[in-house]
């Protein structure tokens, strides 16, 4: 669906059905460069059990307009205002990587409207290489191409597939080719603030949960581990798998989300 | 352009999409000779026809062997996701067929393998899908084919039996300026010698019975979407960008964006035509594959020495192979050689031509091309056979047109085995010559 926000035209994936703000919803926030479509599956299994998804395209990534936001704050209150906009009530958060430095931003500002967050293969700061940030400015196809060499596990850099017949690798690439990459990352760079949110979260008692990936080489394992540790929680970890852990490993990573977030309804 | 592989094309080949299985560690890509797949559970059921989870329920829709190639192929293309079919018309077939409905019209080259001419010209319009079909370097005339219900601009990289060489950018840049896109039969090139998609297209088809298989042995095609094109952005394309009712309202543009075709054709080519490819056959094409660079390296070094051989023979009266002064696009796009067709025509028109087929013993008179052995046929009274006296020439083909696909035996054997058939069109040109 179309929304406006901040009078811009966004774009909300909602796994197949209608949005219904009477649900349960589930905000989906993707990562540095890519869209709401690295959620594609899970975002169907949850709009057809009971929930309602809510999957942005930041402005101007993909399907979205308006200009690309700079920092993590400013998109963590962004995400406040696209909520409001569709008159959401029950979130239950859920961040890839930067998609969760946004969340655990506007985690602290929804209140009683926050149910839980889920964190997958993130940590609580995205420290970026320099070089990598300019590759962005001046070359994104190349950057796009540098991030997801070192973003997918083995198994997909030999070109396995979640969904038989694709080319997660070709897929990711041409989506973020197309997004202000350079931007996202020059904010997951300038964040420092998130082990801080994650602390705070963890003494609002805010259930949590936290999904690694065995072989994410972007955002490490044992930061992950930090992160669990400061949100007061357990990691799981889906071994085998990089950093692109919800295109990669779409079953499993949609188990855990579910059993957590079924139980926090419960 | 976008990469959708970091590896080289040699490793793909032979590895992408394929680890050793966990059960026995098996080597080669094992046969999954099934048709169907037991579910987990009633929820795993539901969520795999739903597109809630990858996977697979029935072989006509997936298998995991055929899936092994379909995602080799899109590797090496350079695609964001592929379909195998079972043959490359089917290819073609569900290619048009989702993209185009009732009322639609295509831009087609003219010069274009002969059943693919049928399927446009004649199939196609019984469910008032028409096609207009022009010279497809002539950027003027592809222009002004296009019309307000026009859907893609189809063209084979190298025509089939013409040879000519399409400007895949050219073309590229004149579909995509009327926010049409291009779809490329690259059958004659094979992902060796040229990748569309680096050009320009947006989708690829292959027959993959030909050189990717090399053996000729199965038959299989496939459909690779090249993930480029702004299916939304064009405004012609409501298969792809409006809800799909029988999936629930699914809308293939906002949910899977790059791959919104391979996952179109997926979710109804193969469900509703199920022109699938069997998993024995994927398993025989993957074995092709793994050798497909090695095999074009000596198709093309015999084709181009075969060239300049016939170039030398008296009773030869012509000879056309697209490197034969080929013109900047074509070295541009082929800097590795322009494949391993050639067509020629011996002195003494057709009846000559039939006895030069006749008598050679080595290579095989068959209505296949991109075997690993030598094929000759006469298409005018074959594979073109149903094409009228206009389409013929508008094909590039001539009475006396004789289309040697060039297979990697020894030099000197192919040599030889022409060198009997030359002779026996000499005699008819003798025998003419006295009557």
């Amino acid at each position: 669906m179309y929304i406006q926000v901040d009078n811009a035209k966004t774009f909300i994936a909602t796994g197949g059905k209608p949005f219904d703000a009477s649900l349960p919803s589930v905000v989906l926030l993707h990562g540095s460069g890519t869209d709401h479509r690295g959620w594609a599956l899970q975002a169907r299994w949850f709009a057809f059990h009971g929930y309602s998804v809510f999957a942005p395209d930041f402005p101007a990534h993909s399907l979205s307009e308006g200009s690309a936001l700079t920092s993590i704050e400013s998109m963590g209150s962004w995400v406040i205002r696209a909520l409001d906009a569709a008159k959401v009530t029950k979130v239950h958060l859920v961040g890839h990587s930067q998609g969760f430095l946004v969340a655990l931003e506007a985690a602290v500002l929804l209140g009683e409207r926050l149910k839980s967050v889920t964190a997958l293969a993130t940590a609580s700061a995205i420290p970026v290489n320099h070089a990598l940030v300019e590759t962005a400015q001046k070359n994104p196809t190349a950057a796009a191409e540098m991030m997801l060499q070192w973003g997918f596990g083995n198994q997909h850099q030999y070109g396995a597939s979640a969904v038989p017949g694709m080319q997660p690798i070709g897929i990711g690439a041409r989506i973020m080719a197309n997004n202000p990459l350079a931007t996202d990352l020059a904010a997951c760079n300038a964040y420092t603030k998130g082990s801080e949110r994650a602390r705070q979260l963890a003494s609002m008692s805010c259930p949590s949960c936290v999904i690694l990936a065995g072989q994410d080489r972007m955002t490490p394992k044992k930061e992950g581990l930090k992160l669990a540790q400061d949100l007061n929680t357990q990691a799981r970890v889906v071994e085998e798998t990089g950093h692109m852990l919800p295109m990669e490993a779409p079953k499993q990573s949609l188990s855990i989300m579910k059993t957590f977030i079924q139980s926090v309804e419960k | 352009m976008s990469k959708s592989s970091f590896l080289g094309a040699d490793t793909i080949a032979l590895h992408s999409g394929y680890q050793p299985e966990s059960d026995h560690g098996s080597r080669a890509v094992p046969i999954y000779q099934t048709t169907s797949y037991v579910f987990d559970s009633v929820d795993e059921a539901s969520a795999l026809f739903n597109v809630e989870q990858g996977g697979h329920i029935y072989s006509r829709i997936t298998n995991p062997t055929v899936a092994v190639l379909e995602q080799r192929l899109a590797a090496l293309e350079g695609g964001a996701g592929a379909i195998c079919t079972a043959s490359g018309m089917s290819a073609l077939f569900v290619s048009f067929f989702s993209l185009c409905s009732a009322g639609d019209h295509i831009v087609s080259a003219a010069q274009i393998y002969g059943s693919t001419v049928t399927l446009l010209k004649h199939s196609l319009k019984r469910f008032n899908i028409d096609c207009t079909f022009v010279d497809i370097n002539d950027q003027t005339a592809v222009s002004n084919a296009i019309q307000d219900n026009t859907k893609l601009v189809f063209c084979e990289s190298i025509g089939n039996p013409g040879l000519a060489v399409s400007n895949l950018p050219a073309i590229a840049k004149t579909a995509h300026a009327q926010g049409i896109p291009l779809v490329v039969d690259a059958t004659f090139a094979t992902p060796y010698l040229n990748n569309p998609i680096e050009h320009g297209a947006d989708v690829v088809v292959h027959s993959v019975t030909k050189w990717i298989g090399g053996h000729g042995a199965a038959v299989g095609g496939v459909v690779i979407d090249g993930g480029n094109f702004d299916w939304l952005k064009s405004g012609r394309f409501p298969t792809l960008t409006q809800p799909y009712e029988p999936f629930h309202g699914m809308n293939f543009w906002e949910e899977f964006g790059p791959a919104a075709l391979a996952m179109r054709i997926r979710c109804e080519s193969m469900r509703d035509i199920g022109a699938a490819m069997t998993p024995h056959n994927a398993f025989l094409l993957l074995q092709g594959l793994e050798t497909l660079s090695l095999r074009m390296q000596q198709h093309v070094s015999n084709a181009q020495a075969m060239v300049t051989w016939l170039q030398q023979q008296e009773a030869v009266a012509w000879v056309n192979h697209p490197d034969i002064d080929a013109d900047t696009h074509t070295k541009t796009l082929f800097p590795k050689g322009a494949g391993s067709m050639l067509t020629f025509g011996v002195k003494g028109g057709r009846d000559a031509g039939a006895a030069f087929i006749n008598a050679l013993q080595l290579s095989s008179n068959l209505a296949n091309v991109g075997d690993s052995r030598t094929l000759v046929l006469h298409p005018g009274s074959t594979t073109h056979s149903r094409l009228s006296e206009t389409d013929l020439v508008a094909a590039g083909i001539s009475a006396d047109l004789i289309r040697v696909s060039v297979g990697i035996e020894t030099l000197k054997d192919i040599q030889a085995d022409f060198s009997l058939g030359l002779r026996a069109a000499a005699k008819i040109v003798a025998n003419q010559v006295e009557a």
